[in-house]
């Protein structure tokens, strides 16, 4: 529950409502089903919940408007949504498509309290004079986290004999991951498969200008990025 | 004046041994740290006029007290006074051994650093600037080929210089990146407003570090205690930042800064030949032809062993033999008799049995230290481990039992580099199982004795592998009971093959021999005289050795071996021999005439003491004399008249399974730390030993 008073589909029911009267001056039934993706029935279910509340303006065969209080509250949403939005493109420099993405998700989930803070904070440390050290750091480190590339990772245990590759991530549930770590299995180092040895269990990959000897099954929660080349 | 002290660090297989070595010679000694299995070395070095004293440091990636070896390693540079500390690196692979200078560079001691197999790395091409390399780590570097101990004595000079204070490079502290130099200063900085600081030795930078490494060690220390909320919230912060949990973010940061170093400071000239290593790795641990390999490897050191021992173990028995005949000759029988016999027979015969097999051993030792300064030991590990771990066991279980064919002893200590504490204490457990040298004495005596050709190899042999296969099974049993689970990861590193030195062989060669003669030296002395007292008192009245030695004159042999016989059970060990006689006869220790037979029960007290004794002592209480001429064939004679061949296997296999020896039981406690282990080991397998001759008997008997 939003602190709205109604429901976040209804939120979105609202929001489409006043997208589409933006563009046309009115909004049909029809147009509000295709832009949300629902069915009819269930969008005239919906409508008369608002218009029950006071929000639109709801009457069959004709189109849909929105009341005074109807258009305010479209208006608080929209806004919401569009704080998000900055939030994660200017603070947490996602795309704009997955800045986007992420505000939709959640702009229903948070309650007002929390949406206006961050709000606020966002406009801080975009606009004061005193987070200019802080608005560089961000710049600087926030690409940098879990950039898209994570989804090239494979488990070290699946590389071919001869195949190199960086590792990427090393998962947290890794048993004895300081020791890998102090092996030189951390994020950057380029290794190399060597081979498994007979009956399977062990794998040999070359670190650091040394063979290392390991479980199949540590190595398969070790994520590694191969690189192109062959060797 | 005190004398100064160096401590010697490095990665294992950097060839640090072999700068200890060559920096120590023979002035070296080894004990053991206190309460843990980590060998402790120290050795004396003298620099015209410095007295040194060089610790030499286990092995260790890292200062972590995530492993027994970093522990300790942490405690000797923390809790003693060290005056510098000698990093060796393995030149040819630095990045790799880098890491540790980043951890030893904190600790505030002056510190040398060595790159050692430089003529390796020159191979590789790479290409230092030892300046640069030097101002970075705040430490001279010397070069140094430690097999052929080139840089050695440059080595001790920079040395003496540091020492004399006449040489020292300013160290800058490392900084890793801006988010964690800031948090280690603050830490720093609250660290040194702590009261209580003084307690420690650590300097407070390096103790920030540990603190948001959360080390274990350091985290204890009571007076950082009012600290840890504050570290909690920074590595929060921290791993929030970075992604990266607290244990492995320092590791990150530590290899950051060394790819930065070195690619500032090593130049690697383009070199595209294949390392010959490699290459021969692609054929050793093929999946097709690694076992085959290692299966040949294994008999060309048996063949080894055994061809070339036999006849050393002639020439030692025949000296041995002598020393017996001529402390007989010299020693009036007037004069303590008694004395002269627990000498003659109980000493000699006793501690002599057991050196007879120290050719067999030490060629043993030899091919093992051979093999594993080549590194193929590792390489042994890696390609049996599929099949070891199916027994709860892995690769590295493997050096520990290969050493068991030789002596337990020795192959209990070499468990020390497994370092799965459970995996350890299975290895330990099963051992006894492997039939060490010295239970071929007893093979030896009954199979020919009992058995026909062309049987006499394949009894042999089945006694060999049924002491594999129940080891295997006992493991696989105890790793899914007491011992369940990992605690410790498996990681191995699979060094460059390289040829072992000499003195590496021999100084390896010297530590194992010196363990197995200390056994022999001290438990199977004192064993020995007990056995000989157990043995010969109290005397029957009438049966003192002038009054058995007039009967011999006067009666003839007959009367005489019957009296002697009454003696024997007259004796504790008779007494005790009766005692078993009756259990002991369902698991096949009875005549052909099914009657229990006390003698082979009694003799079984030898074999607890030394495996070998049982020989001995068999011999002695079928009235043989050992040292007679044709001592043993008598016994041969004696036993093929008394026992059947399956009888003679069942006390084969009893032998083979049963009571580990004294000095067996005396390593076990002392390696596991826990008398509990001992003792449970020593029933458990006791009773395996009943039971399966039990078994083998009373089905065999059916036939």
């Amino acid at each position: 529950m939003s602190s709205f008073g109604i429901s976040s589909s209804l939120e979105d029911y609202l929001e489409a409502i006043a997208e589409l009267v933006e563009l046309n001056g009115h909004a049909h039934t029809k147009d509000i089903a295709e832009r949300l993706k629902i069915k009819m029935p269930s969008v005239t279910n919906a409508l008369q919940s608002l218009a029950s509340r006071g929000l639109i303006v709801y009457q069959s065969h004709s189109p849909v408007t929105l009341t005074a209080s109807g258009a305010l509250r479209a208006a608080i949403i929209r806004n919401r949504h569009v704080a998000m939005r900055v939030f994660f493109s200017e603070i947490l420099k996602l795309d704009p498509e997955e800045a986007d993405d992420a505000a939709c998700k959640i702009e229903h989930v948070i309650g007002e309290k929390v949406m206006s803070r961050l709000v606020f904070l966002a406009e801080a440390i975009t606009s004061r004079q005193d987070c200019e050290s802080l608005r560089s750091f961000l710049d600087e480190i926030m690409p940098q986290l879990h950039s898209d590339e994570d989804d090239e990772l494979i488990p070290l245990s699946e590389l071919d004999e001869g195949q190199r590759a960086i590792v990427g991530l090393v998962s947290d549930s890794l048993k004895g991951k300081k020791k890998f770590a102090e092996l030189g299995l951390v994020r950057g180092t380029l290794l190399q498969m060597e081979g498994r040895a007979p009956f399977g269990d062990l794998l040999r990959i070359k670190v650091l200008c040394c063979s290392l000897s390991l479980r199949a099954k540590d190595a398969s929660q070790i994520w590694v990025k191969p690189t192109k080349d062959l060797v | 004046m005190q004398p100064f002290r160096i401590a010697l660090a490095g990665n294992p297989n950097s060839g640090k041994t072999t700068i200890y070595n060559a920096l120590t010679g023979t002035r070296q000694h080894v004990g053991n740290y206190a309460g843990v299995t980590v060998e402790r070395k120290t050795g004396r070095l003298l620099i015209d006029g410095l007295d040194i004293e060089v610790v030499d440091l286990p092995g260790i990636y890292s200062l972590s007290s995530s492993s027994i070896e970093g522990k300790v390693a942490a405690m000797e540079l923390h809790e003693s006074k060290i005056d510098l500390i000698l990093n060796v690196l393995d030149a040819g692979n630095l990045q790799r051994n880098l890491y540790l200078t980043t951890q030893l560079g904190e600790l505030g001691i002056p510190m040398l650093m060595v790159f050692n197999m430089a003529d390796d790395a020159k191979k590789r091409g790479f290409v230092f600037d030892i300046a640069k390399l030097q101002r970075f780590f705040g430490a001279p570097i010397v070069e140094t080929i430690g097999h052929t101990e080139q840089g050695i004595d440059e080595l001790t000079a920079t040395i003496a210089k540091m020492l004399r204070g006449e040489l020292a490079i300013k160290r800058l502290p490392f900084r890793y990146n801006k988010a964690v130099d800031e948090a280690i200063e603050s830490l720093t900085e609250r660290i040194d407003a702590l009261e209580g600081k003084d307690e420690t030795k650590f300097p407070p930078r390096y103790l920030a570090i540990k603190l948001l490494e959360n080390d274990s060690q350091v985290m204890e220390l009571p007076f950082l205690t009012p600290l840890l909320p504050e570290v909690s919230e920074v590595n929060q912060r921290l791993n929030a930042l970075t992604g990266l949990e607290s244990d492995i973010l320092m590791a990150d940061c530590r290899y950051g800064l060394i790819a930065g170093a070195c690619r500032e400071a090593v130049a690697v000239k383009k070199n595209n030949r294949r390392e010959i290593s490699d290459s021969i790795d692609k054929v050793v641990t093929s999946r097709l032809l690694g076992v085959p390999i290692f299966l040949v490897i294994m008999f060309l050191v048996f063949a080894f062993t055994f061809n070339c021992g036999a006849p050393l173990c002639d020439l030692i028995e025949q000296a041995i033999g002598s020393l017996a005949d001529a402390i007989d000759s010299l020693w009036s029988d007037d004069s303590l008799p008694f004395l002269k016999s627990l000498v003659i027979n109980g000493i000699i015969g006793g501690v002599g049995g057991v050196l007879m097999f120290l050719p067999n051993l030490l060629l043993l030792f030899t091919a093992i230290a051979f093999l594993e300064g080549t590194g193929y030991m590792n390489r042994a590990a890696f390609v049996m481990d599929g099949f070891m771990h199916r027994f709860g066991l892995h690769g590295k279980s493997f050096i520990p039992m290969l050493l068991g064919f030789g002596c337990t002893v020795p192959a209990v200590m070499a468990t020390r580099t497994i370092e799965s504490q459970k995996d350890r204490l299975t290895t330990i457990m099963v051992l006894p199982l492997i039939s060490c040298g010295a239970r071929l004495p007893i093979y030896t005596l009954f199979i020919p004795a009992l058995f026909k050709q062309p049987w006499r190899p394949v009894v042999l042999w089945s006694l060999y592998i049924i002491g594999i296969v129940i080891s295997l099974i006992a493991a696989r049993v105890l790793k899914s009971t007491l011992f369940k689970g990992d605690d410790e990861v498996f990681v191995m590193e699979l060094p460059p093959y390289r040829m072992p030195t000499l003195k590496g062989i021999l100084f390896d060669l010297g530590e194992r021999t010196m363990v197995y003669l200390q056994k022999a030296g001290t438990i199977i002395l004192a064993a020995s005289i007990i056995l000989f007292i157990v043995n010969s008192l109290p005397v029957k009245p009438g049966c003192s050795r002038a009054e058995l030695a007039k009967v011999k004159e006067t009666q003839g042999a007959e009367a005489y071996a019957k009296l002697r016989l009454e003696a024997a059970q007259y004796t504790i060990g008779g007494r005790i021999g009766f005692l078993l006689a009756k259990p002991m006869s369902l698991a096949g220790f009875q005549d052909k005439d099914g009657n229990p037979d006390w003698k082979g029960s009694s003799a079984l007290i030898g074999a607890f003491a030394a495996k070998e004794l049982f020989v001995s002592q068999l011999a002695i209480l079928n009235s043989v004399d050992d040292y007679e001429d044709n001592g043993i064939t008598q016994l041969k004679d004696k036993l093929a008249r008394q026992y059947t061949p399956l009888s003679g296997f069942c006390i084969m296999l009893y032998c083979l399974i049963a009571m580990p020896c004294i000095g067996t039981v005396a390593v076990v406690k002392r390696e596991t730390n826990s008398w509990t282990f001992a003792l449970a080991q020593l029933a458990g397998l006791t009773f395996l030993a009943w039971l399966s001759a039990t078994l083998v008997f009373q089905i065999g008997s059916l036939f």
